[in-house]
């Protein structure tokens, strides 16, 4: 028997008025595992995303996160049981410092002032900004910013967390450094979730991977595995082909 | 900075307070009671417009609420004013927590429009409803004493502001408001609840303006609709916000200070005021919009950070994050995938 998984979607769906976005998808998350989500442009990596982090309800099936319910709980409940996410398309808030920015997020596990500051700069130097702490988050790089939004994530001291895209973009020096980040975190009991383009990226890191294709789980096993599934190949190949 | 501002408002306080030792001309009283008033009502229309983002046009329908419940308490029920004052505090409350859950799911400019239509209404219904006397308005038992009004207003107004203070500078919440401001789905996921803050945010701009509509209309001793519950009152305090600097509260302190006092000269030296008044605060407001976005104290500080030195904002590479998006992706993916299919060993 194994432990209880840390997340599972049992056969979860969400549509957009006539778009099936994500179709009856089922899988697994262990404690401990980074499990990579892949799929073509348009596959419903990032939907899938949304409703495990609350941001839609799933329209069928159910999402259990250490064996509870948690289908349609808002985001910020989810934030306080344990879920950190990013967003592909980056959430700075703009108009506040990035030591600011991390503040915010470090609020949920320390109500005090003094403690959250604490917390926030400990985060800044984990993923590298402390030395960028006042500077506006509009200010920031684009490597800055996806390390910002690690950061926030972070600082909410989740045991699961969601990456979505944080590696594209970035500059090979930079890609090793998030790779490095997200070792790290593993290896300090967090459990991920990643999706990402760069296959190296997903190859390196990842325990295990599942695939979407238009909303719809195609397959899923080790990297190795995947990576000569025909299913999969076509899945890829036919995009460049069309 | 914050700890400088805190000492120089206990000074301004304090100043503030000894006037009445000097100063015995009834109409000087009655011209600073009523600045103080207007910083006030700057100050918590800052909560929600600075902090939080939210344009509200029924701010003025708070101070009418606050007003208008004192008034009929003491008229009609032989209140005393203090527990009147307490009784427009609490229904201007509950009319905020009301009012506030279907508003606060708008946006921008439907918040403002939604806001300003329940303003309406709410004068509209003291228009036609005879508790609150109607057009004629109410008159409230005299009591004439400037000095009194002078400190009752000076203290709720500075204690409203001490306790925006800490709360929105120094306790999370404003941090957690600007959050709200900034990104309100964004928030969400670092666990923060924006139906629930807005309405905390919403009550804490209410309260403290109903109560100085309740202390008022006690001074006034003469409310009606058309001078307690019209658009005026939003409209001055968000000019006096918008100018002075949101999101700031000293910003709209300043704000205040300068077209409460341009009013007064204005008042005192051109008869046909009313029309030309209005031009002159659209214009300002206007003006202000376009040449200093960040209000005059915004403005103030942002030199002196940069004079300061290291607060420096980098200039950013690329400050479209939509375009971030596709960098990267398509062309190389399968290439990608298709190389790390031929290499022995991928983990
Ligand atoms: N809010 C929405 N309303 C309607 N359709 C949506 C919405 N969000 C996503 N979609 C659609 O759902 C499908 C899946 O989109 P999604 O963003 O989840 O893909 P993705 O796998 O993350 O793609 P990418 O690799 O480009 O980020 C797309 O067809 C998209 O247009
Ligand atoms: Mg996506």
């Amino acid at each position: 028997m194994m432990a209880t998984p840390l997340l599972e979607l049992k056969s979860v769906t969400k549509t957009f008025g006539g778009l099936t976005a994500n179709n009856q998808v089922s899988f697994k998350v262990h404690p401990g595992e980074i499990v990579g989500l892949i799929g073509p442009n348009g596959a419903g990596k990032t939907t899938l995303f949304n409703v495990i982090s609350g941001y839609y309800a799933p329209s069928h099936g159910q999402i259990l996160f250490n064996g509870k319910d948690i289908s349609g709980k808002p985001p910020y409940e989810l934030a306080a049981l344990g879920i950190g996410r990013t967003f592909q398309v980056v959430k700075p808030f703009p108009g506040l410092s990035v030591l600011e920015n991390v503040l915010i997020a470090s609020f949920l596990r320390y109500p005090k002032r003094a403690q959250a500051e604490e917390h926030a700069w400990h985060i800044l130097e984990t993923t590298g900004l402390a030395d960028r702490a006042e500077v506006s988050a509009a200010g920031l790089t684009l490597a800055g910013r996806k390390r910002l939004e690690i950061g926030k994530a972070l600082a909410l001291k989740p045991s699961f967390l969601l990456l979505d895209e944080v590696v594209a973009g970035l500059n090979p020096t930079e890609v090793d450094l998030t790779i490095e980040l997200i070792l790290k975190l593993r290896d300090q009991g967090v459990t991920i979730l990643i999706v990402e383009h760069i296959m190296r990226v997903i190859m390196q890191i990842c325990d295990r991977l599942a695939v979407l294709n238009y909303g719809e789980k195609i397959a899923e096993g080790t990297p190795a595995e995947i990576s000569s599934n025909p299913a999969v190949i076509k899945a890829y190949l036919g995009e460049t082909a069309a | 900075m914050r700890s400088k501002i805190i000492t120089l408002s206990i000074l301004v306080v304090l100043a503030l307070g000894v006037i009445p030792l000097f100063v015995s001309d009834t109409f000087v009283l009655r011209i600073l009671t009523e600045a103080i008033m207007w910083i006030g009502l700057a100050i918590t229309f800052d909560v929600l417009a600075g902090y939080t983002g939210y344009l509200n046009f029924g701010h003025g329908a708070f101070f009418g609420i606050g007003a208008y419940t004192t008034a009929i308490m003491m008229v009609r029920a032989n209140w005393p004013f203090t527990t009147a004052l307490l009784a427009g505090a609490v229904i201007t409350a509950v009319c905020a927590l009301l009012a506030g859950f279907p508003t606060l799911r708008l946006r921008g400019a439907y918040f403002a429009i939604a806001t300003w239509a329940l303003s309406l209404a709410i004068q509209q219904l003291a228009l036609i409803l005879t508790i609150t006397g109607g057009p004629d308005g109410m008159r409230l038992p005299p009591f004439l004493d400037p000095v009194y009004f002078f400190y009752l207003m000076l203290g709720v107004v500075s204690a409203t502001f001490f306790l925006l203070w800490y709360l929105l500078e120094r306790a999370p919440f404003g941090l957690k408001l600007k959050a709200i401001r900034e990104d309100e789905l964004g928030a969400q996921s670092l666990g923060l609840n924006p139906t629930r803050l807005k309405i905390q945010a919403f009550v804490l701009s209410a309260v403290p303006t109903g109560i100085l509509g309740g202390i008022y209309a006690y001074w006034i001793t003469f409310i009606d609709p058309a001078s307690t519950l019209s658009d005026l009152v939003s409209d001055q305090a968000l000019v006096m916000v918008v100018f002075g600097g949101m999101g700031t509260l000293i910003g709209p302190i300043i704000g205040a200070v300068l077209i409460f006092s341009f009013k007064t000269i204005f008042w005192a030296y051109l008869s046909n005021f009313q029309l030309l008044y209005l031009i002159i605060l659209g214009a300002v407001i206007a003006l202000s919009v376009v040449f200093l976005p960040n209000g005059l104290w915004g403005t103030i500080k942002n030199r002196k950070n940069r004079r300061d030195g290291p607060k420096k904002v980098e200039k950013s590479m690329s400050r479209d994050a939509e375009a971030d998006k596709n960098i990267e992706k398509k062309s190389t993916l399968a290439a990608e995938l298709k190389a790390c299919t031929q290499k022995d060993g991928v983990k």
